[in-house]
Parts: structure tokens; sequence; C-alpha cells
């Protein structure tokens, strides 16, 4: 299973949940399936996917899932430190982990080598952290939800391998303004 | 502690509800005010770039963020200021303690200070300089401006304002 596929597999899960969604093909991906004003594209800055998921489900009560990528958590590992010692219970950081800079060529990361990302969180203090196959993701994923006490860190071990795919035709403030009307702060759209 | 108090009291009456902070010496007396402080939403964290990220999240879900910093986390952050923050239009207040500035003590200081204003002005980020205790005054009206504009703003405190408090 890879990326694409497993974003098809958890449509059922997601469609109506608040998810920040990393830059580049995860984005382009999970467009293309199935766009929809409840899903936060990253368009830059790379690695932040799971910092700014944290920081909205300190600001709402409703559940947040940051779907990630293997080489962003590389990118940004300090804030594993932050999710395991802030993270509340309607958090969710989904790591797709296919050992791969799926956008720029599929180079090769560390979770291919020695690093392993549950390790990792684990020792930067995160509960609850579940490395699954893509086949497993979506049973996790809504055990993660359903559970109201506990924030959840899952690692989904997946394929490298990408669909073509093209950028997503939006505008920045265009994806914030849908995405905050979906939790009721926009009402001129 | 005097100072450190009027800063914080300005920033939430500018409406700034939710706090993190990179930790300098400057700084130490705002983080144990905000520690204590239950009306607001305060975290340490480990870097300025993460801190982009959850700022931007937190105003996502309505909140006005505030991230405290030394001014080298100017240079942690570049990227994320002007790929998230600008590219969305979000605001966020810099509470900058200005290191490198005359008082300060760690020449190493002096390098990050001579281009933090130029890295700034580069990112058309709006700058309030506090080097008096009336410049306090200022920074309500400079926090509410950052939800204004939907951008982030940047106030920087010089060492001398700070050392002392």
């Amino acid at each position: 299973m890879n990326r694409f596929e497993l974003l098809n597999l958890l449509q059922n899960i997601i469609q109506k949940e608040l998810v920040v969604c990393n830059i580049g093909l995860p984005s382009q991906e999970l467009y293309k399936i199935n766009d929809r004003p409840n899903y936060f594209y990253m368009l830059g800055s790379m690695g932040l996917a799971s910092s700014i998921g944290l920081g909205l489900s300190l600001a709402v009560n409703k559940n947040v899932i940051s779907i990630d990528g293997d080489g962003s958590v590389l990118m940004n590992m300090n804030t594993l430190a932050t999710i395991g010692n802030r993270a509340p219970s309607n958090y969710t950081l989904l790591i797709l982990d296919n050992g791969s800079y799926g956008s720029t060529g599929d180079q090769k990361t560390f979770t291919n080598e020695r690093t392993s990302l549950k390790d990792v969180a684990i020792g930067a203090g995160c509960k609850n952290v579940i490395e699954c196959s893509g086949e497993e993701t979506d049973q996790n994923l809504q055990k993660a939800l359903a559970d109201k006490n506990n924030s959840y860190v899952i690692i989904s071990k997946i394929k490298s391998g990408n669909v073509p795919i093209k950028p997503i035709p939006l505008n920045a403030v265009t994806i914030r303004d849908r995405f905050r009307k979906e939790i009721g702060l926009v009402s001129y759209l | 502690m005097k100072i450190s108090q009027k800063i914080i009291t300005n920033l939430k009456s500018g409406g700034a509800d939710f706090f993190l902070s990179v930790p300098c010496k400057l700084l130490a007396n705002m983080i144990t005010i905000l520690e204590n402080d239950k009306d607001i939403y305060y975290s340490a964290i480990p870097r300025e770039e993460e801190g982009m990220g959850i700022c931007a999240g937190a105003y996502l879900g309505n909140k006005l963020p505030c991230i405290m910093m030394q001014n080298t986390g100017i240079g942690n952050s570049v990227n994320s200021i002007v790929s998230l923050l600008q590219l969305y239009q979000m605001p966020v207040v810099f509470l900058i303690s200005y290191r490198g500035t005359p008082g300060e003590p760690v020449g190493a200081q002096g390098g990050m200070a001579s281009v933090t204003e130029d890295i700034l002005n580069t990112l058309r980020i709006p700058m309030l300089h506090c080097n008096t205790e009336q410049d306090l005054d200022k920074i309500s009206t400079f926090t509410n401006h950052a939800k204004v504009i939907e951008n982030p703003v940047a106030v920087l405190c010089n060492f001398n304002l700070m050392k002392d408090d």
C-alpha cells in the first residue's frame, strides 16, 4: 500500500475531521481524492504539519489530525517533544512513513536505515505510539479518534511511490478561510 | 518585574491569548508571569520555527498568538514566517528580547543584532522598538494591529530596558 492508496482507505474516517496535511504530494493527493474545506493543505513550511495541528488542537475542542510524512518529521523532530508533553487528547499525529522524500523524487530518508520514528516519539515523551502497516491504519486511527482521554501518534509503514498529480489550484487565503469557516469562525463565505 | 508585567498586560489588552516562549534571560520574568496566568494558554517550546507552526494552528482556532524569543529566533524561522504566516495571512506577535543591543555583555550576540532589523525589513514585518518604559504603552495597539493587518508584527525590547527588571 502506498500513500495514495492509504489516503483513499482513510477517506470515510477523516472526511468530517479537521485535518492538517503535509506539504507537497500528500496534500495534492488528498485534494485529488476528495477536496474538502476541513482539510488544511500546506503550501509551504515543510516540517510544520505536526506543529500546526498541535496548535489547532490546543485552541479547539474538536478532533484534529495532522497527516505528516517521515521526511517532514525528521525535519522538525523537536516538535515530538512538545507533542509528548503538551498534546491534548483531541490531537492525533498520523505519520505516513514511506521511507522516502516523495515530493522531491523519492530519495530515501533515514527511516530506511537506522532511524525508528516510533522509538523517537516514545523517547520524546509521546504516549500511545502505534506503529502499524498501511492496512491496519484505519482501525488504529478510528481508535485514536474515539478515545476522548488520550492523544496518539500513529506511524503507518507504507511503500513509497506517488501518482502523477498537479499542484493544488487554491490560494492560501482561500484554504485558510474555508477551513476557519468549518470551525465556525468565518461568516462572510 | 515591573517592565515584564507591563509588557504582558499590554499584550493581553491588545488581544493576545496564546503564548509560547523559547527562553532568554531577559524573558525570565515574563515566563514566570505567564506560567501563573490562568487566563491564557502558555507553554515553553524547544525551537522557534515549530513555534511558528503552533501559532499558525492556534490562529486557525481563533487565538491571537504571541511567541516570545530572542532575536536569534527570527533567524531560525524565516521560511516558516514567509511560507506559512505571511502566505496564509496569519497574525502573530513576535515579542523579541533584542540581544546584542547596547548594554549587552556577550559580544557574540552582536552578529544577529546587526542583521535582525534588516531581516525584519526584508520580510516587511512592522516593528515596534521599545527603549523606554513609555514605549511599552504602544504594545497593546500594536498587538491589535497584527490582527487588523492579518500578518505578523515584531516588538523589539532592547537589552537596557530589560536588564534590571
